[in-house]
């Protein structure tokens, strides 16, 4: 493809790329970035778990709720894939403008959902350890506490939300 | 048939409109994650020897969380601009506004999140500092606020604009 010569510079770098690469990233992002801000929060929660309960072994089917919430972000980013992978499409060479458009909704829909599940397993993983402290020490806390923790999900959630509004917001021509 | 590059409306122009949408949501999150987790924390191992302050302690936490609200609100309101006929014009503007309202989140959020630590454990040992716990948290919170007024601000610009070139 030709590159055009005197048109502004800022974008031509990013129609030089592929839109195949930008949708891939995607699928990869979303579920790459969700499982490691899941496993961080395992990680956490896990330790913090494993740590308590040798004095303390009544807590541990209680506390594997925390383990669950941050298993259900590397969830969310399973179906952000399957929901991004089922936009992947082939449309047929030369690429026009909504080709270009389908391929960064897609990449950003990825970003969105791997990131966001990132941060939300940080949260809910340093509260899933607070929560093993405290469930240790007095048994009555455990449900006072989890409170918080669902916030932490529902910033999660949030990610998923804007993450199926992108990349539904545009598709690849089929024709 | 729709060319790929034009002058006002080219192709790539959707990227840093979802960029700023990405943005607005991604580092809003961050902030919000880090102030829920460091609140949380404060709470939980305050919670053990002042088992009756958890509830009114996890106000820190809460107002974190809406810090997430903030990014949502402003991600999809930008997303809602973007469309087919989008202008260079305005996937700049939606990018500003979307990285005026991440950052300042993710300010407010690490700043809610390191007062409500020291704040609840403090309030749990001093019951009169409640009040002066709250009003910093507002003050923070505030912040958030103001970055999400003027991203909403110059994301609004991007409305109403046309790809037709004005030939003088």
């Amino acid at each position: 493809m030709s590159l055009p010569t005197e048109q502004p510079w800022d974008g031509n770098w990013l129609i030089m790329v592929n839109p195949f690469m930008w949708a891939g990233l995607g699928v990869a992002l979303s579920i790459g970035s969700s499982v490691l801000g899941a496993g961080w929060g395992i990680y956490m929660t896990g330790a913090s778990l494993v740590g308590n309960a040798v004095k303390n072994p009544r807590i541990t089917s209680k506390n594997l709720i925390s383990v669950l919430f941050c298993e259900a972000l590397a969830i969310y980013g399973i179906i952000l894939a399957i929901i991004i992978q089922n936009k992947y499409a082939s449309p047929p060479y030369p690429f026009q403008a909504q080709d270009y458009r389908a391929a960064y909704a897609n990449f950003f829909a990825g970003l969105i959902i791997g990131m966001s599940n990132v941060g939300a397993g940080f949260c809910v993983g340093k509260l899933g350890a607070a929560i093993a402290n405290a469930d240790a020490a007095d048994s009555s806390l455990f449900v006072k506490c989890f409170v918080m923790e669902i916030f932490g999900e529902a910033i999660g959630l949030m990610g998923v939300i804007v993450a199926v509004i992108v990349c539904s917001s545009m598709s690849f021509r089929t024709d | 048939m729709s060319i790929v590059v034009s002058e006002i409306c080219p192709a790539y122009s959707t990227f840093y409109g979802f960029l700023g949408a990405a943005c607005a949501l991604i580092f809003a999150n961050f902030g919000s994650c880090y102030g829920a987790a460091k609140a949380g924390v404060g709470v939980c191992v305050m919670g053990v020897l002042h088992p009756a302050l958890i509830v009114k302690s996890t106000i820190p936490t809460i107002m974190a969380g809406i810090l997430g609200i903030y990014g949502l609100i402003a991600a999809i309101i930008i997303e809602m601009g973007i469309g087919n006929q989008y202008t260079l014009y305005a996937s700049f503007a939606h990018l500003s506004g979307g990285l005026c309202v991440g950052f300042s989140a993710l300010a407010a959020g690490i700043c809610i999140g390191i007062v409500g630590d020291a704040g609840v454990r403090a309030n749990a040992r001093q019951p009169k500092l409640f009040v002066g716990m709250l009003l910093i948290l507002i003050f923070g919170e505030a912040l958030a606020l103001y970055g999400l007024i003027v991203g909403l601000i110059i994301a609004m610009k991007g409305q109403n604009q046309s790809c037709a070139v004005v030939n003088p």
